[in-house]
């Protein structure tokens, strides 16, 4: 069985290790070694969301985790192939609809809040265009990104968006990406919501 | 979103509570619009956030500029519980 230590990483980084390691895994088990406190908290919540099954020993400081290989998401997505894949969500703008733009701010808001309610989480969120808008400073939805980000949503925003928008050094949640990773996750994933 | 010992003024009208929101900005109040949880509004209700630290000035700048919610709610562990005083609104 595969260890991976996860010891002295910074939420979230923890869960996103962890998520990589089940995709690579095939279906084994894994066994991972964390810190107290919100890393093994995140990571069990962010496991047991899949519908794995978590076993925990306590280990060097800190504690194992054993991961059951299969969860049921990826036990659904097997039987039905038109949802293979990992979903995706496109926000590529910092509103939603083409009303007022008050309006759609709030709504864009709203939906993306709401997000932390819904059983099932996208794999990634991609933020382009505007959108670059609500993972930089002074957004109100730095707080609800991260909490998303712990549960294993991979927030990933634009480079050249957030440079156009001189807001490279502002970035406050997740990473930057590239047009590579964004059109190859859109013709790959299974599901690919824009609002 | 919600924390424990939070307090959320709900509104049933969108243009109140944008200008609710406006006007607490405006006194500098840290405060969050949120779409209502659903356990206390059905349909796509409108709650301002705000900790129990800022209750006073909160509703104080409520009150004074006639923006007041239909109710306030209170989280305690999962569950929001209504308080008296401030509301009706809307």
């Amino acid at each position: 069985m595969q260890t991976i230590d996860c010891r002295n990483m910074a939420c979230p980084l923890p869960v996103v290790t962890v998520k990589r390691a089940l995709e690579g895994a095939g279906g084994e088990s894994i066994r991972v070694l964390l810190d107290d406190g919100a890393p093994r908290e995140n990571v069990i919540r962010f496991a047991a969301g899949r519908g794995y099954r978590v076993s925990e020993e306590i280990a060097d400081g800190g504690y194992a985790l054993v991961i059951d290989g299969v969860g049921s998401a990826e036990a659904e997505d097997a039987a039905n192939p038109r949802k293979s894949g990992p979903a995706v969500i496109l926000v590529a703008s910092d509103r939603l609809g083409d009303g007022p733009e008050e309006l759609g701010r709030l709504l864009m808001k709203n939906f993306l809040i709401t997000l932390l309610d819904l059983q099932k989480l996208p794999d990634r969120i991609f933020f382009v265009n505007t959108g670059v808008l609500l993972t930089t400073e002074g957004s109100e939805l730095l707080g609800a990104l991260e909490q998303l980000g712990n549960r294993g949503v991979e927030i990933l925003s634009c480079g050249v968006c957030l440079d156009y928008f001189q807001r490279k050094d502002k970035l406050s949640v997740g990473q930057v990406t590239n047009m590579f990773t964004i059109a190859d996750a859109l013709l790959t994933s299974g599901e690919v919501i824009r609002p | 979103m919600v924390k424990d010992g939070d307090l959320l003024a709900v509104f049933n009208s969108i243009h109140r509570v944008l200008k609710a929101e406006k006007e607490l900005k405006a006194r500098g109040l840290p405060i969050l619009l949120i779409p209502a949880p659903r356990s206390i509004s059905a349909d796509c209700g409108l709650a301002i956030r705000y900790a129990p630290e800022e209750r006073l000035l909160v509703e104080k700048a409520m009150a004074e500029s006639d923006l007041l919610p239909v109710e306030i709610y209170v989280k305690r562990g999962e569950e929001y519980v209504k308080m008296q005083g401030l509301g009706t609104g809307g």
